[in-house]
């Protein structure tokens, strides 16, 4: 479902490269980590596969389309519709509740509005995914700002996961829980995304999470094997 | 599930300790547009209201807006007065129905003296030719025996306190303390001693019923009274020793040589120009015709400059405030590019982006528009009685004028523009950063 062929990509025009990738393909429903150190690219890597960042040269392909090819307009709309997104913190809009944060992508996207319909529409499938991030359901009528930094990174998958977009990107999502609290987590993002049928990227830097992944990317040892390409 | 425009109002009200202030200025900034507009209006109501079925205003050569003052709304003076031959000739004329003569020039505690005859209220109209109504007693008898009577009206009955048979006295000139005046008498201005006609005190037998115009602010008496008031005064002042008991003034020839100016009504309204040009070419003194829509143009012609010049500083008021509310979304939208990456990592495309930040400056505008119509009405009510009492001007709390929501959609329109400014700006940015803002 993600497809990239050989690319480059700058910031800025002539500038130097930030990434240079060659062919690279996960199917539908797998789990990728990416781990590197910081600012090897990661997150211009999850731009990409988003579509928010354009290679200069190569293509980056979600579900058979390429996201160049897509006019500025459609590429948000396809956006909203395939890919869910969870941060490393700061996820939510602090002055919203935690239900509202949650159907967000549903305001944006017809499709993943229809897909919540067989839940009982999007509230109520906010309700089931909150559910199933493991959120006291007395939190989530409370402004967002009020939760503590792990319910809300629960807040945030429950919100990437509404809808069922294909593909899942996670961007550090567990860096600002405790250590403790990181395992516990990731076991029920991934038990979710299994659930949602949707392919879930993980960048992350800590590196006992590897094993549980389908596939283990090291973002330096991409970019050697792409120079070389 | 939530709106954009939802969520641009959570937005907006989660950094409302800034943005209050954008408001603020706004709400101010609408309030004063909008009780200008009203006044404006009201003010030119009020004037147009305060005389009604005259034809024309008959008085000495001198300025029509001048003569139109003096003679209705009692403001300013006139310099010359007018011979009762004059009045008595144009009452020939075949055109004319009615010929009222008026004489001010005294006052009763800050309130006007008119000297007329009986026929004045008659024929007097005001608002949509409204004649004058007595609330309690009667006209002036307008003979000897009824010499000292006076009818005043509404509003000096209910500030002043009085009733039917109360006793009043009349001071001499058009305040307390006798400045220049002009009536029948031509009397130069007052001597500084402050005279007053005590020993002639008047009584009151009518109350007018309230207009809403100068008529409620006028003490009305005959001007056959005002001639026995005056009998042993010569040059503005009383002549010494000389002074002449109330009922031996009856004795005496109190028909007057002059008056201030007259008011004229026709036959028929066709004959007005013809009229005037009779009292214009009159040949025994220098007379003028003034017709009251056309003095009352007049004298809009010179306020409308001044009321444009106040127009247009509070049109920069609201400019500013509108310019204020652009600089501070912008200032803020550094802060804010957390938001926005949020907005787009959820699916907002730049032009949600885009339409969000617009409908935060309509909803910031459109709190400070609301609240400056809330400020403007009340401050209107609370001004409202001062206004009518200190300057005769009736505030109509009525419903708003076309120019007044003329004027609250142009705000709302600046604030829209405004914001697209800041706007694009934040579709730039969200453009750029991608999912991560780099900040």
């Amino acid at each position: 479902m993600i497809d990239i062929e050989p690319m480059r990509f700058a910031w800025t025009r002539g500038g130097p490269d930030t990434l240079v990738l060659g062919r690279l393909h996960v199917t539908q429903g797998q789990t990728v980590f990416l781990q590197g150190p910081s600012g090897c690219g990661k997150s211009s890597f999850l731009g990409l596969l988003a579509g928010v960042l354009q290679p200069q040269h190569g293509r980056v392909t979600l579900l058979g389309q390429d996201w160049a090819a897509l006019p500025l307009g459609q590429r948000d709309a396809f956006r909203a519709d395939h890919v869910g997104v969870i941060f490393q913190q700061f996820n939510l809009l602090p002055y919203l509740s935690v239900l509202d944060n949650v159907t967000l992508p549903c305001r944006f996207s017809k499709l993943r509005r229809e897909r919540c319909q067989a839940a009982g529409g999007p509230e109520a499938s906010a309700q089931t995914w909150l559910k199933r991030m493991g959120l006291p359901e007395g939190l989530w009528a409370r402004r967002a700002d009020t939760l503590s930094v792990g319910q809300q990174q629960r807040v945030a998958a429950a919100r990437a996961l509404i809808g069922q977009p294909e593909l899942v990107l996670a961007d550090e999502p567990t860096s600002a829980l405790d250590a403790a609290l990181r395992h516990d987590f990731m076991d029920v993002l991934m038990q979710a995304a299994r659930d949602a049928g949707s392919t879930l990227v993980c960048v992350s830097h800590d590196p006992q999470q590897a094993a549980r992944f389908d596939l283990q990317w090291s973002l330096p040892e991409l970019q050697q094997t792409g120079a070389r390409a | 599930m939530i709106s954009l425009l939802s969520i641009a109002r959570h937005s907006a009200w989660n950094r409302r300790s800034t943005l209050v202030w954008v408001v603020v200025s706004l709400a101010l900034a609408t309030a004063l547009l909008w009780t200008l507009e009203r006044l404006r209006h009201d003010i030119r109501t009020s004037f147009a209201q305060s005389v009604s079925g005259v034809d024309l205003i008959v008085g000495a050569r001198s300025s029509p807006v001048q003569l139109m003052l003096f003679s209705v709304f009692h403001i300013g003076s006139v310099p010359q007065s007018m011979s009762m031959d004059s009045v008595r000739a144009l009452a020939q004329h075949r055109s004319v129905s009615w010929v009222v003569p008026l004489s001010l020039g005294d006052s009763h505690r800050g309130y006007p003296v008119l000297g007329t005859t009986t026929e004045y209220f008659q024929h007097f109209a005001y608002g949509d030719k409204q004649p004058l109504a007595l609330q309690q007693g009667a006209v002036f008898a307008g003979n000897l025996d009824g010499l000292y009577e006076a009818v005043i009206g509404s509003e000096v009955a209910r500030k002043m306190g009085y009733a039917l048979g109360q006793s009043i006295t009349l001071g001499h000139g058009m305040d307390d303390h006798g400045h220049g005046h002009s009536h029948g008498h031509n009397h130069s201005p007052a001597s500084p001693a402050s005279p007053s006609h005590d020993d002639k005190p008047f009584k009151v037998v009518g109350i007018l019923a309230p207009t809403g115009t100068p008529v409620d602010r006028t003490v009305h008496v005959s001007l056959q009274a005002l001639e026995a008031l005056h009998l042993e005064w010569v040059a503005g002042a009383p002549l010494p020793g000389g002074q002449i008991p109330a009922d031996q003034a009856r004795k005496f020839n109190l028909e007057p040589q002059a008056v201030t100016a007259a008011l004229v009504g026709l036959k028929t309204r066709a004959a007005v120009f013809n009229v005037q040009r009779f009292v214009n070419a009159f040949e025994a003194e220098a007379l003028m015709g003034v017709m009251p829509g056309v003095a009352l143009g007049e004298l809009w012609a010179v306020l409308g400059l001044g009321e444009n010049a106040l127009l247009a500083v509070s049109a920069l008021v609201a400019l500013v405030s509108v310019v204020s509310l652009m600089a501070v979304v912008l200032a803020g939208l550094n802060e804010r590019r957390r938001e926005l990456a949020v907005l787009r990592a959820v699916g907002a495309g730049p032009r949600h982006v885009l339409g969000l930040l617009t409908l935060e400056g309509v909803w910031v505008t459109g709190s400070g528009v609301v609240l400056g119509v809330v400020l403007a009405q009340l401050g209107m009510a609370l001004a409202a009685p001062w206004l009518q009492q200190g300057l005769g001007i009736r505030l109509q709390m009525s419903a708003p004028l076309p120019t007044q929501w003329a004027l609250l959609a142009a705000v709302l329109l600046a604030g829209l523009l405004a914001s697209l400014g800041p706007a694009w700006r934040a579709y730039r940015l969200s453009l750029a950063d991608g999912l991560s803002p780099r900040v």
